[in-house]
Order: structure tokens, then sequence, then C-alpha cells
């Protein structure tokens, strides 16, 4: 792992006064007096996103909450597959940016004769991390409160017994008229919770934190530097198996020149991970995702990504981690995936954690992108 | 500090709300004071003994009788400070019915309590799925606190001196009462506080008692000899009659602890006639 450029995108992040976190610590998401604009900013879209609920094939409040936050000058547009297009700039080459919209979670199967829910889980993660937690089913009325049982037996770690939630009925038709049908997805309460100095902690940031940073460039960008066309696009159902990118595909075939992938980089900078690779550690800047599980980016666009970012004094981090990315399914129409990332903790549970400032950073990368490469 | 709830709006509560605020509290067994607190601005009139117990003594004469309900909770101290930062913990209290007590803690949202009940927010680290490489979930042994490693978001254990957190500082599981199906309130300890809350409620309304009543919100009932009510026992009796309080819950000891709002409501009507010797 290597960096480039050895300052925040002229966005100072420096640790804010620790006497500040004591002020935010009750309620949790308060702003620091002492945080620059662009942490200020970046934690107020952020929060936005991950404080909205959107399972994978149920993306359409995350998808309205992105559009709230565009600059009125965007003009959106949304596919048969449920992804959201922003166009900026004409010609060639035509450069993609995507962010995933959709969250890790639960499909309803069935309703139980005792009432309770029989669940599908919806991407990958331990489902014992949802396991006796308070449960939210997303029914066309509004959220139906209830929890996650916990098991009676099988007292192991990351394999529980299929999970139910139970919404406090004893049958099935009581169930039903609150409301609840198959089909309906479910996911537990969240929350987001600044931390200590700049980080900051909530569930859904893999990759709320991603189309956050799209909505961030946007707001910045200089329309009048852009030279070719860029597309920006929030996309579906990444989560079980990259569903919306691979419809976005399709439609650009081979007009593509390169996609830029904007999703998570699972670090390593954790106390339980090897540290063999993939050790990103937070707070040193946005980082490069050169080879997950579903895409290599060549050398020669690494080195150029790396260009960018040191021009316009953006930290960045190269390596490796695990994964895939939507940018990876754009490659079978000759388009080159130079997939990004930001360095997150404890993917794909409740407390996932960030650095505000590698946050930033990434969305000053992605604007300097759109702007001169 | 310990409650999203300013304190000055005592007046008027329900057993519903006063569960929900009880619920919303952490009370580590011994180390119970910042909720002590509450309760004393909860119950006028009420007054803190040598062991940290809340009590409130109503009538006079006899019968002599105690009505006690107990506070704690099983949870957590800080044991350790890395010098990265992280918090590495131990377990206070042992009476617990759910074998994966200690694996609820993992990758979950936590509470620290700092220097002066200071509410810092953190979560217990845990592995991500992507960098499990394969290798099969089913061999980690169970989760237990000493697995725990606490992140607040310091990089170096002065970050963590400056966050007002030490050795000792309790930890819990942050608390977000959930209110769901029919006036059912899950919650880490709800039973527990549920039943506080109907005490509360029957203590606030005066009561003209038969007798002497001594109500009692007890501390240390998980650790060691019941240390709380063996010392208002000593230092208040000795009584005719002790009644303890509790309700049923339903996934007793997880943090989705169940209890019945209505049960909490006709435990508070039952305390009344029972004070008032009807």
């Amino acid at each position: 792992m290597r960096q480039a450029g050895r300052r925040l995108g002229g966005q100072a992040v420096r640790k804010a006064g620790l006497a500040a976190v004591l002020l935010t610590a009750y309620p949790p998401n308060r702003l620091t007096a002492q945080d620059p604009a662009r942490i200020s900013e970046t934690q107020s879209v952020l929060t936005t996103l991950v404080e909205t609920y959107g399972v994978s094939e149920a993306e359409g409040p995350v998808r309205e909450a992105v559009k709230r936050l565009l600059p009125p000058w965007v003009k959106s547009e949304t596919d048969t597959a449920g992804n959201l297009w922003v166009r900026v700039g004409q010609g060639d080459p035509v450069v993609v940016v995507i962010a995933h919209l959709d969250e890790i979670g639960f499909r309803v199967t069935a309703i139980r004769d005792d009432g309770a829910l029989e669940l599908q889980p919806r991407g990958g993660f331990f489902a014992s991390l949802y396991e006796a937690k308070p449960a939210l089913v997303h029914t066309e009325r509004g959220p139906v409160p209830g929890v996650f049982v916990p098991r009676d037996t099988g007292f192991s770690r990351h394999t529980p017994p299929p999970l139910r939630v139970d919404v406090g009925t004893t049958s099935r038709q009581a169930t039903e008229a609150l409301g609840i049908r198959p089909g309906h997805t479910v996911t537990m309460p969240k929350q987001f919770v600044r931390l200590a100095g700049t980080r900051a902690t909530g569930r859904s940031f893999d990759d709320r934190v991603g189309s956050a940073t799209l909505v961030l460039a946007l707001r910045h960008l200089d329309r009048a530097a852009v030279k070719h066309q860029v597309i920006f696009i929030w996309s579906t159902r990444e989560e079980i198996g990259l569903e919306g990118a691979q419809g976005a595909a399709a439609i650009l075939g081979t007009t593509a020149r390169r996609v830029h992938a904007v999703d998570t980089f699972v670090s390593a900078d954790s106390p339980l991970e090897l540290a063999n690779f993939a050790v990103a550690p937070l707070g040193q800047g946005a980082a490069a995702r050169a080879l997950d599980q579903s895409s290599v980016t060549p050398p020669s666009y690494v080195d150029s990504l790396a260009a960018v970012a040191k021009a316009r004094g953006v930290k960045l981090q190269i390596g490796t981690t695990m994964g895939g990315n939507d940018g990876s399914v754009f490659t079978r129409y000759g388009v080159v995936d130079v997939a990004l990332g930001w360095p997150l903790r404890y993917a794909h549970s409740p407390a996932e954690l960030v650095d505000l400032g590698d946050v930033a950073s990434l969305a000053d990368l992605v604007q300097a992108i759109a702007e001169s490469w | 500090m310990l409650t999203a709830y300013p304190p000055n709006r005592l007046s008027a509560q329900t057993v519903d709300q006063l569960a929900v605020r009880l619920s919303a509290m952490t009370a580590v067994t011994g180390l119970e004071q910042a909720m002590a607190d509450s309760l004393l601005l909860l119950v006028p009139g009420s007054a803190r003994d040598r062991a940290g117990n809340v009590t409130l003594t109503l009538g006079a004469a006899g019968p002599k009788r105690l009505v006690a309900c107990p506070l704690d909770e099983v949870g957590y101290v800080v044991g350790n400070v890395t010098d990265d930062g992280y918090l590495t913990v131990r377990r206070v209290g042992v009476r617990i019915a759910y074998p994966l007590f200690d694996q609820q803690l993992e990758g979950q949202p936590v509470t620290v309590f700092g220097a002066g009940g200071a509410a810092v927010p953190g979560v217990v680290a845990v592995k991500s799925t992507h960098l499990t490489r394969g290798r099969p979930a089913a061999s980690d042994p169970v989760f237990t606190a000493d697995n725990a490693y606490v992140d607040v978001g310091a990089r170096s254990r002065d970050d963590v001196r400056a966050l007002g957190i030490a050795v000792l500082a309790p930890v819990a599981l942050t608390k977000r009462p959930h209110r769901y199906g029919d006036r059912l309130l899950a919650a880490p300890a709800a039973g527990r506080r549920a039943a506080c809350a109907a005490l509360v409620a029957a203590a606030r309304v005066k009561p003209r008692v038969k007798g002497t009543v001594v109500v009692a919100f007890t501390v240390q009932s998980l650790y060691a000899t019941n240390a709380g009510l063996s010392t208002v026992q000593a230092l208040r009796g000795p009584f005719d009659e002790t009644k303890q309080l509790t309700l049923a819950t339903r996934y007793t000891d997880t943090a989705v602890e169940t209890v019945s709002l209505k049960d909490a409501e006709e435990l508070e009507r039952e305390l009344l006639k029972w004070m008032e010797g009807r």
C-alpha cells in the first residue's frame, strides 16, 4: 500500500479538539463547532442517507433521498432497473461513476401460523449480528416494529438457526392485519453516530458513503471544467449480485471508456483482522481498490489515478481488498474499471465505522476525476 | 446523563412512559449511582442509603413492610485500554439465563460512561464477512467478553483518557427501548425496569398506606450476596413482610427482553392495593 499526496484536497481534516467530542457524545450526531465546513457537509449528507432504509429491491426511499440532496441544476432520470442517472458534460470519452443505493437486510418469505415472520437474507453477512435485536418491517404503511427472535438451541457463533421476527402477534391473521406480507423487507433500526475526532459509526455505510460522495462531488463540481460526458449512477441490487449495474452496463454497452465503482474498501485496520493485505488505515484518505474479487485495475490506470489525486492534493491509498464492485460488470464491454473506495472497519455489521476525513477525500477525488480525467 | 430525556419532565408520567425512561438508563451492578440519581428525582422524598439504595418511607407505625425492586443489570466495565485506543472489558454480574449474553455485544453500538457519567458512544469490533476469505464461520468459538474490543474512535491511549474514560468505566449495549405489538417493550433488563416503573408510579401517587411501607430501589442484586437488599433489611428492618417485584418476560436476558406494559400497569394497581392494605 502506498500513498499519493500529503494533504486532503485542501480540506484540512485534522482531528477536532477532544473537548468537543464530549459535547457531541449525546445526542450522537450533532456537528461539532470545530468541524471544518467540508466535514460538516459530509456528515450532513451522509446522515440523511444512512438514516434512510433501502434493502436490495426496495431502494426507493434512498433514491428519493439522493434526489433531494442533489444541487438544483441537476436533471436526473431513473431507468427500468431503478438506477438513478445524472449526466454531466458532453462528448467522448464517456466516463461512469457508480455507487449503490441498496443495503443488506432481509426479505419476508412467509408468515407462520404463530404470526412470526420467516426471512431470507439479502446480501452476505453474519446473521447472528441481527439476532436478539430490534427489527423493522418495511411496509407500504410505514415501518412495523418487532424483534429478531433469539435462538433457543444451537448456541454457536455466527450460524444461528434461520432467523424469525416476532411482531408481537400470535396468529397469521393478526400479522397480516398489520399490513405485513411476504416480499416486504426487514432491517434493524439504525442511526448515524459521531465518535471521537472525525470518526463515525452507523449501519449501511456500505454504500451510503459512496452514494454521498457522488452527491458531494456534484454539489462542488465545476461544470465548465468537465470536458467530456460523465455519468453519475446510483445503482440498485448490488448486494444481491450487482444486478442494477448490469442493467446500466447493458444500456451503455461499449459507449463508456472507463468506470469508477465507488464502494467500500473493506479495511483490515482492525484489532481482529489479519494484516496480510487490505490494511488501509482509517484517516489516511480515499483508497483505490486496485484489486478485489471482481476486478483488477490495469496498472497504468492506477498510476493515472494517483497522478490525478496528487495534482489535486487528494490523499489516496492504493491497495487490495476483498468483495466485488459494480464496475466489474462493465468490463465485459471493454470498459476499464478503476474502482475507488474509502477504508471501512467492521463491514456489513451494525457497527460499521469510518473517518469522515476519508469520505471527504473520496468526494474530492470523484470531483477531480470528473473535472480532469 | 444516562437518559436521553431531560430530567425535569417528571410530572404525570404513566407506567408506560416510566418503563421506557428507565429502560433507556444503564445501571451496571455495583455502579448504579447515575440511575439512582434519576430515581431520587423521580420519587420525591426518597433518599440514598450508605450502600447506594434509594428508599422512601411512607406512613408510620406497624405493620412494617418492605417493597423492593432491583435496579441493577448485568453489564461490563472497561478492563484495560490498548496503546492504539481500544477498550477491553470484563463482565460484572453473573446471573443470566441467555447462553449467548456476551455475544450480543459483537458488532453492536455500545455506550461507555466516562467521567461524570458522560455517555461516550462506541462500537464493539467484529470481523468483516469480506475478509473471512472462505474460512468457515462455524469454526469460530462463541464470543465472550474476552473477545470484545470497544472502538470509540480513539487512536491512542491518550485519546481515550481525553474522553474521560478509564478502567472501571461502565459499558453497555446502547439503550434504545423498542416498543412493538400491543404495548410490548423490548430492551435489555426491560422486565426489571418495568417493575421499577410500576413501583415509581405507585410511590408517586403518595398512597395512604397501612402501617409503614418502605419502598426500596436496590443495588447489587446481581453480585455477591444481594448486598443492596440485605442492607435495606439490616438498616431499616425487621420487616413484617417483604415483597420483591418481578414481571414475566419473554426473551429473558437478551437485548430484546420483552415485557408487557399492560402487566406493568396491573402491577402498579396491585401495589397500590397492597400498600393501602386493601
